[in-house]
C-alpha cells in the first residue's frame, strides 16, 4: 500500500492517544478505558448525525416543497434540531393506563440499541473501525433486524389499535425487505470474496464494486437502495407510521424522550443504510484512485477519508430523502407485491447472473487488469 | 409475452417515477415564494380593501359623521356592535340624537361588512391594521368614536369626508 | 319551443300518474312542480316516479323536515337523472306532533338514510322502515327538537359536559311487518366481535371533524358507520332569525371552500324570489370568482387527496398554486377565505383595476401548473396503484346516493348544474362538462384536474368582455321575499349545492334548507369503502372531496 501524506486524516491523533493510555496505564486498565473512550464517541457520533440529519432533512424536504423550512432558531435555522433536543428531553413522558408496562418501556430501547449496534460496526476511515470483524456485513444485517422487535413490541403494548395495525405493518414489511437487503449484499459478498468491511473497501480501490461487477451490481445496488429504504420505514414505505392513515403508527402512545429513540434511531438507521450501501458498492471510506496516475492519487488523499465516506453516504441519503419526498405511499398490498413479485425474484437472479460472472472472469478487474486490477 | 409485460412494467412504473423525481428537482432549484412575516414587515403589502379592524374615522377637529342611528347595530348578523346614544337639545330647540358610544367587538366580528356598507353616513369604515392578537379579551372590545369627539356638520365638510377618511384608514 | 313542450307534456304525465295513485293529491304549478299528499299515499306516490319508465324519478335532491306550526312534515324534491330540469316537489305532513310518523324512502333512494335520520334528530319525525333511526348530527343523549319551532332554548335542558359518554352502537328502527303492525326493535350496528377502530373525530385525514367508526378484518375494511355532527352549528335555524342580507354571511361558513358559490346561490334564490334584476357586469364577477373558487377548491381537493396518499409535497404544491388565487380574492373583496362578494341584487366590491391583468397572468401559469401535476403525480406508478379500480362507484349508486360534482361525473352521471340549469352566465360561454365512465378515484382524480382546466377556460371567455357599468341593482334596505317556497340550485367544488327558502313574506325566512354536495359523498363512503384496505379508506374520503361543515351545518 502507497503511503501518501494524510494531513487531515485521525490517525496519527487515534495513535497518540493510544500511546498515552498505553503508556500511563496498566495493560488491563487500558483496553477498557479505550473501550469506554469509543463507546463513549460513537454515542457522541450517533446522536450529533442524528441531530444534524434531522435538521438537513427537514431543510431539504422544505426546498422540494417549496418552502424555506426551519429559519428562527440561529442562521437558516442551524440550532433548531438543538433546540428541539432539549425541548423533547425537558417534555413529560406520558404514562398509558393500560399500557403493558414492561415492554412499552422496553421497545424504544430495543431500537435504539440495534441501531447503535449497527452503527458502531460502520468503517468511518482509515482505523476509523471500532469493529472489523471476518462476518462484518454478516453482522450488520443480524443486529440491524434487532429493531424490529422493539416495534413490533411498542405497537402491541400501546393497547391502541393505530399502533397495533402499524407495528403488525412494519413486521411484515421489515421482514420482507430484509430477504432482499440480505440477498443484495450477498451478491456484493460474492463479487468482492468478503465479508470483512476491511477488504471490501481494500478490494474496491481502483474500481467500486458498482462498476467492477457492472450489471448485476447496478441492480444489487438499486434493490438494496430499495430494501434499505423500506427497512427503515421511510419515503413511500413509510406504512408503520402512515401519518395521514394512523395517525403516528406504532409510537403513536409514546411521548418525550421514548418518543427521541425511535425519532433518532429512525434517522441514524437511514445513515446506516446509507453508509453500508456506501461502503460496499461505492467503496467506503476509499478516495476515488485511478491506476497509473499518481499525481491525481495524491491529491484525492489529501480529502481525508472519513470525509469521503460521509460524502458519498451523504449523497445516497440525499437521494432517499428525494425519493421520500416525491412519492406517495405504497399500499401494504402494494409493497408485499414490489418484494415478493419483484425484488426478490430479481435478487435472486441476479445473484446467480453475479456468480456465473464471477467465476467466468467477466468482472471488470478481470476483464481490464491494468486499468482496474489489484 | 407475460415476460415482456412484466419487465415493461417495470420500465414503465420507473420512468414515471423518474417524471415526479425531475418535477421535486426543479423545484428544489427554484427560488422559494414564502413570505417571512415579521421580518418583511416593511415590505408587506395589505390588499387596500382587507377588512380586520372597524374603525371610525375622524379628522383633525376630532368630528366624526356618525349619526348615532343604530342602523350597522341593527344590521349586524351577530351583535357585534352596541351603539349607545343620548338625546340633547340643540340650540333651535330641536331633540337631537348624538352619540354616546359606539363599541365594535373585535371577537365576535365575522367581518361580513354588512355595517359598513349600509351606513347612510359612511361613518365607520374597516382599516387594514391586520396584528390584531392582544393578550387580553376584554380588550377585545373596542370603542370606535374618540373621547370627547362630535357629529361632523355636514354641510360644512361633505366634500372631504372622503378623503380624510382615507387618510385616517393608512395612518391607521 | 319544442323542447318545452316535450318538458310540459312529461310534467302532464306525471300529474296523472300522480293523481291515479292519490287522486286527492294538491298538484300545484309553483316555482316548480309541488304535490301534497298524504302520509298514507306518500310511499306509494314516490315508487311511482320511481318507477316512471319515461322519466324516472331516481335523483332526491334534497329532504328537508318541515315545521308548519300544526303540522311536521317533510318536503321532498326530486328529480331526473337523465335530465336535471325534471323536477317535482312532493309535500307531506303529519298531525301527530307527540308521535310523528311517516314513511321511510330509503328503499329507493339511499341518500334517505341519513337525510332521514337528520330529519328526525332535528324534527323529531320518525320513518318507519328505516333501518337506523338512530339521531344524524346530534348525539343520542339530546332533549328535544331544536328545529321546531316550539322548542325552548335552555342551556339547562342541554348541558355542555365534558365528560365523554360511550358511543352506543345500536340502531333503533321501526318496521312494518308484513300485516301492517309496526315494531320498534334495536340493530346492532357492529357485531360483537368486530375490531373497530375510530378513525376521527381528530383524524389528521378525515379532513375536519368527522367520525368514522370503522370495523376491520385485518388491514380490511369491514362496515363504515358515519358519525357527524361535532361541527353543527344549526345554521339552517340561525337563518331563521336573520333577514336575508345577515343570512349571506353564515352560507360562507358551509362549504367554506366553495364560500362564494354557496354565497352566489342564496343571493340567486333571494333574488328570483323577490324578482330582483343583477345587472350585467355583476353577473360577470359572480360567473368569474365563482370559476376562481372552483379552482382552488378543486386544488385543495387534488393537495389534500394526494396528502393522504402519503405525497405530502403535492399538498403544498396545490397551496402554492391556490395562493394566486386568494390573493386575487384579498384584492377583490379583502377577504381569502370568507371573501363576502355577493350579496342580494349583485356584487358587494367592483373589481379591483388590475383584476383583468392578475387573472390573465394566472391562466397560463395555472396551466403550466396542470401539466407539471400530471408528471408529478397523476401517471406515478405508486399512485396509480393507490387509485385505479379503487373506491368503485357505479352510475346507479352515485344517483341513488345524490353524489354530484366530480364525484358524481366520474361514475358517468352528467350531472352538472351549470349545464342543465344556467345560472348567472353560463348558458352564455362554452365548456366541456367532463364526464368519465370508470367511477373509480382516479377518475373522480382526473376529474378535478380537467375541470380546473375548463375553469380557466370559462374565465378567459369572459375576462376580455366585462362590461362596465352598475355593480349592484338597487334594492331595499329590507328586503321581503313574497310568500311561497323556492329553490335554487348552483354548482360548487363538491357538487350540487342548492337553497331551499320558505317564506311567509316576512323579512325573516320561515325555513332555510341547504342541500349539501359533502353530505351525499360521506354517505356513501360506507358502501365504497367495503372490502378496501384501511390505506384506501383513506385514498377514497380524499377522493370523495367533502368538507366537514358543509355536511353538519
Amino acid at each position: 500500500m502507497l503511503i501518501y501524506s494524510q494531513p487531515l486524516e485521525l490517525t496519527k491523533l487515534l495513535a497518540a492517544i493510544d500511546n498515552f493510555l498505553q503508556g500511563h496505564l496498566s495493560p488491563g486498565w487500558a483496553v477498557p478505558v479505550k473501550g469506554i473512550l469509543v463507546g463513549i464517541l460513537l454515542l457522541a457520533a450517533y446522536a450529533i448525525i442524528a441531530l444534524a440529519l434531522i435538521y438537513i432533512e427537514r431543510k431539504v424536504a422544505a426546498f422540494f416543497q417549496a418552502r424555506l423550512g426551519p429559519n428562527r432558531l440561529g442562521k437558516y435555522g442551524t440550532i433548531q434540531s438543538l433546540a428541539d433536543m432539549i425541548k423533547i428531553l425537558i417534555k413529560e413522558v406520558i404514562h398509558i393506563r393500560k399500557a403493558d408496562k414492561l415492554l412499552f418501556y422496553a421497545a424504544p430501547f430495543f431500537v435504539i440499541v440495534a441501531s447503535v449496534l449497527a452503527f458502531g460496526a460502520l468503517p468511518f476511515g482509515i482505523n476509523l473501525h471500532a469493529l472489523d470483524f471476518n462476518i462484518g456485513v454478516f453482522y450488520l444485517l443480524a443486529v440491524s433486524s434487532l429493531g424490529i422487535i422493539g416495534i413490533l413490541l411498542a405497537g402491541w403494548s400501546s393497547n391502541n389499535k393505530y399502533s397495533m395495525i402499524g407495528a403488525m405493518r412494519s413486521g411484515a414489511q421489515f421482514i420482507s425487505y430484509e430477504l432482499s437487503a440480505g440477498f443484495s449484499l450477498m451478491t456484493i459478498v460474492v463479487l468482492s470474496g468478503s465479508m470483512q468491511f476491511s477488504e471490501i473497501i481494500e478490494g474496491q480501490r481502483y474500481c467500486w464494486n458498482l462498476f467492477n461487477g457492472h450489471l448485476p451490481a447496478m441492480i444489487a445496488f438499486v434493490i438494496y437502495l430499495i430494501s434499505g429504504h423500506a427497512e427503515t420505514n421511510r419515503g413511500p414505505f413509510d406504512l408503520p407510521e402512515a401519518e395521514s392513515e394512523l395517525t403516528a403508527g406504532y409510537h403513536t402512545e409514546y411521548s418525550g424522550l421514548q418518543f427521541s429513540f425511535f425519532y433518532l434511531s429512525e434517522y441514524l438507521n437511514m445513515f446506516i443504510v446509507a453508509a453500508v450501501a456506501a461502503t460496499v458498492f461505492l467503496g467506503g471510506w476509499m478516495p476515488v484512485q485511478i491506476k497509473g496516475w499518481e499525481a491525481f492519487n495524491q491529491v484525492m488523499w489529501y480529502i481525508p477519508s472519513w470525509a469521503w465516506f460521509f460524502g458519498k453516504a451523504g449523497l445516497l441519503m440525499f437521494f432517499s430523502l428525494w425519493v421520500r419526498w416525491s412519492f406517495p405511499r405504497l399500499r401494504i398490498d402494494l409493497l408485499l407485491n414490489l418484494e415478493w413479485k419483484y425484488l426478490l425474484p430479481i435478487n435472486l437472479a441476479n445473484l446467480l447472473v453475479m456468480v456465473v460472472i464471477v467465476l467466468s472472469g467477466f468482472t471488470l478487474t478481470d476483464l481490464f487488469p491494468a486499468l482496474f486490477g489489484k | 409475452m407475460k415476460f415482456i409485460q412484466y419487465i415493461g412494467g417495470i420500465f414503465t412504473a420507473l420512468r414515471s417515477l423518474a417524471g415526479g423525481m425531475i418535477v421535486t428537482w426543479k423545484e428544489l432549484l427554484t427560488p422559494k415564494v414564502t413570505m417571512e412575516y415579521p421580518e418583511n414587515r416593511k415590505t408587506l403589502v395589505i390588499s387596500d380593501r382587507w377588512r380586520s379592524e372597524l374603525i371610525m374615522p375622524h379628522d383633525e377637529n376630532n368630528e366624526h359623521a356618525c349619526t348615532a342611528c343604530g342602523i350597522c347595530m341593527i344590521n349586524c348578523p351577530n351583535g357585534t356592535i352596541q351603539v349607545t346614544s343620548s338625546s340633547i337639545d340643540t340650540e333651535d330647540g330641536k331633540k337631537k340624537k348624538i352619540l354616546d358610544k359606539h363599541l365594535w367587538d373585535y371577537g365576535s366580528c365575522t367581518f361580513c361588512n354588512l355595517c359598513v356598507i349600509t351606513c347612510p353616513s359612511d361613518a365607520i369604515i374597516f382599516n387594514n391594521d391586520f396584528e390584531g392578537a392582544l393578550f387580553d379579551r376584554s380588550k377585545l372590545l373596542h370603542r370606535l368614536n374618540h373621547e370627547g369627539s362630535k357629529l361632523r356638520d355636514r354641510k360644512k365638510e361633505a366634500s372631504t369626508l372622503d378623503t380624510s377618511a382615507k387618510k385616517e384608514n393608512k395612518e391607521a | 319551443m319544442n323542447n318545452r313542450d316535450e318538458t310540459d307534456k312529461t310534467m302532464m304525465d306525471i300529474t296523472q300518474i300522480i293523481q291515479r295513485i292519490a287522486p286527492d293529491a294538491q298538484i300545484e304549478e309553483r316555482q316548480k312542480l309541488t304535490v301534497t299528499v298524504k302520509p298514507g299515499q306518500l310511499h306509494r306516490v314516490v315508487e311511482a316516479l320511481y318507477r316512471n319508465e319515461e322519466l324516472p324519478f331516481d335523483y332526491l335532491v334534497s329532504l328537508t323536515g318541515m315545521d308548519w306550526g300544526e303540522t311536521l312534515g317533510v318536503i321532498y324534491q326530486f328529480s331526473s337523472s337523465a335530465d336535471l330540469t325534471q323536477e317535482v316537489v312532493i309535500m307531506t305532513a303529519t298531525a301527530d306532533r307527540e308521535n310523528p310518523l311517516l314513511y321511510s324512502i330509503t328503499d329507493f333512494y339511499e341518500t334517505a338514510h341519513l337525510n332521514e335520520r337528520e330529519v328526525y334528530a332535528l324534527f323529531g319525525i320518525r320513518f318507519i322502515n328505516n333501518p337506523d333511526m338512530r339521531r344524524f348530527l346530534l348525539n343520542d343523549q339530546w332533549k328535544g327538537f331544536p328545529f321546531r319551532k316550539d322548542y325552548k332554548h335552555d342551556a339547562g335542558l342541554n348541558p355542555v359536559t365534558v365528560i365523554s359518554s360511550e358511543i352506543v352502537d345500536l340502531a333503533p328502527c321501526i318496521r312494518e311487518t308484513a300485516g301492517g303492525k309496526l315494531i320498534e326493535e334495536n340493530n346492532p350496528v357492529f357485531d360483537a366481535e368486530d375490531y373497530i377502530v375510530n378513525i376521527g373525530p381528530q383524524h389528521p385525514s378525515t379532513h375536519g371533524v368527522m367520525h368514522f367508526r370503522t370495523s376491520l378484518d385485518g388491514e380490511i375494511v369491514k362496515k363504515v358507520d358515519v358519525h357527524s355532527g361535532y361541527i353543527h352549528r344549526g345554521i339552517e335555524k340561525l337563518c331563521e332569525s336573520m333577514t336575508y342580507p345577515q343570512m349571506l354571511h353564515l352560507t360562507d361558513r358551509l362549504d367554506y371552500l366553495s364560500a362564494n358559490i354557496n354565497r352566489h346561490a342564496l343571493c340567486i334564490c333571494i333574488e328570483k324570489a323577490a324578482e330582483i334584476e343583477v345587472p350585467e357586469r355583476a353577473l360577470y364577477i359572480r360567473t368569474i370568482m365563482d370559476e376562481l373558487q372552483r379552482i382552488s377548491s378543486h386544488l385543495l381537493a387534488w393537495a389534500t387527496h394526494c396528502n393522504d396518499l402519503g405525497a405530502t409535497t403535492a399538498f403544498i404544491y396545490g397551496m402554492r398554486e391556490r395562493e394566486h388565487i386568494l390573493d386575487i380574492f384579498d384584492k377583490t373583496c379583502g377577504g381569502r377565505l370568507i371573501i363576502n362578494q355577493n350579496v342580494v341584487g349583485g356584487v358587494m366590491f367592483d373589481l379591483y383595476p388590475d383584476f383583468q391583468k392578475d387573472v390573465k397572468a394566472f391562466i397560463p401559469y395555472m396551466r403550466g401548473r396542470l401539466k407539471e401535476y400530471d408528471n408529478f403525480f397523476s401517471h406515478n406508478a405508486i399512485a396509480l396503484g393507490r387509485m385505479v379500480h379503487i373506491g368503485l362507484l357505479s352510475r346507479e349508486d352515485a344517483i341513488s346516493y345524490g353524489v354530484t360534482g366530480p364525484a358524481g361525473r366520474a361514475s358517468g352521471w352528467s350531472c352538472d348544474v351549470r349545464r342543465y340549469k344556467p345560472y348567472a352566465l353560463y348558458d352564455r360561454v362554452e365548456f366541456k362538462e367532463i364526464v368519465r365512465t370508470e367511477g373509480d378515484s382516479y377518475a373522480r382524480y382526473l376529474n378535478r384536474l380537467n375541470e380546473i382546466a375548463e375553469s380557466l377556460h370559462i374565465i378567459e371567455q369572459l375576462i376580455d368582455n366585462i362590461p362596465s357599468g352598475e355593480i349592484c341593482a338597487k334594492v331595499k334596505p329590507i328586503i321581503r321575499v313574497p310568500a311561497g317556497q323556492f329553490f335554487q340550485s348552483v354548482e360548487t367544488g363538491k357538487g350540487e349545492f342548492g337553497v331551499f327558502i320558505e317564506s311567509n313574506g316576512d323579512k325573516n325566512p320561515y325555513r332555510v334548507k341547504f342541500r349539501s354536495p359533502s353530505l351525499s359523498a360521506v354517505s356513501v363512503i360506507p358502501l365504497i369503502c367495503k372490502g378496501a384496505f384501511l390505506s384506501d379508506l383513506i385514498g377514497i374520503t380524499g377522493s370523495m372531496d367533502f368538507v366537514i361543515p358543509d355536511i353538519d351545518r
